[in-house]
């Protein structure tokens, strides 16, 4: 057991801190997020970190980095409230393609290690909710070639990727599979639009849209990236807490009212220490995903959805409780906190809500209880 | 970063676990997985057993007598006891009053105290709780008044966890009142068989007796009996305070008890109703996150490269944890934990109702339960606490 990071972890902390103390002000983040959410520029100015290579095997151009330097990566994004798609971009997208052919891997994995190429996952549909076994979208194939018609929702980054994957199910069988579509391939529509928290996504319409198969047991590939995407989102969300947590700290001690600070009122103290309990819940539990994610599929799917309930109830006692002690400033634009709120709850909604991932812990309950259960 | 257990830590989860599972009295794992009533016996029994093994005194400095755990290790020995069902080792004088005397009593009060807690032999209570002063502690009253070579104590302590069976009790006493009122306590030990000792019982809303008032009518104390100096018993009690370990979350009970309640979930037909199973799975989830945070403290005790500031977290979550598991027990049993058998509690009992044996304590757990967030600093305490690291 251990809970230190390496020297070169604290490094790669640091790194991401010191583009983001320099490079990434809120100023600037408002300014993108008026402007429409587009990111590509960051994303580039973390590839020139290195950080695009971060989890791309060796072989492949990467580095080869494991769950650890990903969570590091993720909680200074948080911190920095950076809403650039830096996770689906490195962490998601490499695990989906390391269920593709080698072929396929050798075409995507060293650009995108590069920093070349933004392939994003394209899974969401209106009626599939959180459910990844679930696809409308139709996948057919005649003479080699295969083709793609629906209508995907919320893609990440949608009108800035040069290519998605896409879920789909495959006429005359079941379960769902997984294709490469490349931008502006025939029959394909990308429409654009910002989201709640100053980033951008897109609905992806597909008509007979020609595509390359990365996998036709696509739900294994779709669990193993949607674990890594709650463990990501979890440390994320963990730096998105403890900087709203420190700005609440900071402005309790400056806001008086009735003559004395808010830091002085017991009713906010007891609060306070209610916000730090979730936020060291879930602290811990971010560090419980990522330690969990080589564990074989069953164990990590169970481990990863009891994370994401913590983070999920954490992250929404945090901002509700620190927009509520800030009073009337901490419900505006103009104020840094608002964003963060912004961010964890929409969190929340991706790769599963709170009750989808209460469900999943139901369903996969066993006798036993606890951290190695 | 890793989650695993070394080979060395497995090794000796092992050997914990071989030697538990052959010295535990299965009457009493028993009725420890059952929750019935424990006997003085079964109690001190085991405490003897840990005792004549050496580990009675697990949390102890080698020097005197401690096998020299580290925190790990402490913690898997505390996991293996739990999982075996064996009772809680009883705190008052292995772990609360030994350390003191370990760290602020002279050498003759080593000789003299500290083999009969190691032994288990001597079973000690703990004299801090007065009627007039619950979480506001350093307003006790209970006063020693030194004549000669002997202080002459009167007043009352309540709340003597089993102090019907003490052999000692420690106490706080008031030997000055002048200046703030922490600085007038002192650190007395008091040999519960002095004239002028009254234990009478407190039977609270279970129906047990397990704690007491303590009065004390014109007690001589041998002078020799105070630890360390006069007037300086709150800074010692401190030192105790800030000594107790993740131990007080008592994560590893909660696993164990999760686990009984996932058995009479499914013996009582809800553990597959959806909306009880959800509250199930939301306690998991809970003990897991809290099992996460003590395991971080651990490693940071066991390293000395940070310190973590979240013991008051830890107890926090701990008594609301064990309040929730017994109340989600209670609520499986349902109309079956409504029937008061006082004798049901005893593990001889065979009595004829239509109710299995296992559903009748439930709802006394439940009432019992309601201390764990009153005891040992209240919680709305332990926020002060959590509020001053975070707030200043």
């Amino acid at each position: 057991m251990d809970f230190e990071f390496s020297d070169e972890q604290e490094q790669l902390r640091d790194a991401v801190r010191r583009w983001v103390d320099k490079g990434f002000g809120f100023e600037r983040r408002h300014a993108l997020a008026k402007a429409g959410g587009k990111t590509r520029e960051v994303l580039a100015e973390l590839n020139e970190l290195g950080l695009s290579a971060l989890a791309v095997p060796e072989a492949h151009g990467g580095m080869g980095f494991g769950a650890v330097e990903a969570m590091v990566v993720m909680e200074e994004l948080g911190r920095g409230l950076v809403n650039a798609p830096y996770a689906q971009a490195a962490l998601v997208a490499p695990t989906l393609l390391s269920y593709a052919p080698e072929a396929l891997q050798q075409h995507w994995l060293p650009k995108i290690a590069a920093g070349e190429a933004l392939v994003v996952l394209a899974q969401q549909e209106r009626a599939s909710r959180y459910r990844l076994d679930q696809a409308a979208t139709l996948a057919t194939e005649s003479a080699g070639q295969w083709k793609l018609t629906g209508t995907k929702i919320v893609v990440p980054a949608g009108d800035e990727a040069d290519a998605f994957i896409v879920s789909a199910r495959v006429a005359g069988a079941d379960g769902v599979a997984l294709f490469v579509v490349d931008k502006g391939a025939a029959g394909s529509q990308v429409r654009g639009y910002p989201t709640q928290d100053g980033a951008r996504a897109a609905d992806l319409v597909l008509a007979d849209t020609p595509a390359t198969l990365l996998s036709r047991d696509g739900l294994a590939a779709l669990e193993h990236a949607a674990d890594v995407a709650i463990a990501a989102l979890c440390a994320e969300g963990v730096g998105l807490m403890d900087r709203m947590v420190a700005i609440t700290v900071d402005y309790m001690h400056q806001r008086k009212q009735f003559g004395v600070p808010l830091a002085t009122f017991q009713a906010l103290r007891h609060r306070i220490a209610d916000v730090k309990m979730q936020l060291e819940l879930g602290r811990s539990m971010s560090y419980f995903a990522s330690l969990k994610l080589g564990e074989p599929a069953e164990a990590r799917c169970r481990a990863l959805a009891q994370a994401k309930v913590q983070l999920g109830n954490s992250m929404r006692f945090v901002g509700q409780q620190c927009t509520q002690i800030h009073g009337g400033i901490g419900v505006t634009d103009e104020y840094v906190s608002s964003h963060y709120f912004k961010r964890m709850t929409v969190i929340e909604l991706s790769f599963g809500d709170t009750m989808h991932h209460l469900g999943e812990v139901s369903a996969r309950m066993r006798d036993s209880a606890g951290v190695f259960a | 970063m890793d989650l695993n257990f070394t080979s060395e830590e497995l090794a000796f989860r092992e050997e914990i676990r071989d030697w538990v599972g052959k010295n535990l009295p299965k009457e009493t794992s028993h009725k420890v997985h059952n929750a019935l009533r424990l006997s003085r016996e079964d109690q001190q029994g085991w405490q003897k057993i840990l005792g004549k093994k050496g580990w009675l005194t697990y949390n102890w400095p080698k020097q005197f007598g401690g096998p020299g755990w580290n925190s790990v290790q402490k913690h898997l020995f505390e996991e293996e006891c739990a999982r075996a069902g064996a009772p809680r080792i009883l705190p008052f004088g292995p772990v609360m009053v030994a350390p003191v005397i370990i760290a602020f009593g002279n050498a003759e009060q080593h000789k003299r105290f500290l083999p009969g807690i190691a032994s288990g032999e001597v079973w000690w209570s703990q004299g801090y709780s007065e009627p007039g002063s619950g979480s506001d502690l350093a307003s006790l009253k209970c006063r020693a008044d030194r004549q000669g070579d002997k202080y002459i104590v009167n007043g009352q302590k309540t709340w003597t966890t089993l102090g019907q069976w003490g052999d000692w009790i420690f106490c706080l006493v008031r030997t000055s009142s002048e200046g703030k009122p922490q600085t007038g306590i002192s650190f007395l030990l008091i040999d519960m068989k002095s004239p002028g000792i009254t234990v009478r019982p407190i039977i609270t809303m279970d129906g047990e007796h397990e704690v007491n008032e303590v009065f004390f009518d014109n007690v001589e104390v041998p002078a020799e009996n105070l630890i360390g100096e006069e007037n300086k018993g709150w800074t010692y009690a401190k030192h105790l305070l800030a000594h107790e370990r993740t131990n007080i979350a008592d994560v590893n009970r909660a696993k164990r008890e999760l686990e009984r309640l996932k058995r009479i979930a499914k013996s009582e037909g809800v553990y597959d109703d959806a909306r009880f199973r959800d509250q199930i799975a939301l306690l998991e989830i809970d003990v897991v996150a809290l099992e996460m945070m003590v395991l971080r403290v651990l490693w940071a005790e066991k390293s000395g490269k940070q310190s973590l500031d979240v013991a008051g977290l830890l107890k926090i979550r701990g008594s609301e944890i064990q309040q929730r598991y017994s109340e989600l027990m209670m609520l499986a049993g349902g109309p079956c934990t409504v029937p008061y058998l006082h004798e049901a509690m005893e593990g001889g009992w065979q009595g004829d109702i239509a109710i299995d044996r296992f559903l009748l304590p439930l709802a006394g757990t439940y009432f019992n339960q309601r201390k764990t967030t009153i005891y040992g600093g209240s919680n709305e305490v332990q926020r002060n606490i959590v509020a001053q690291t975070v707030l200043g």
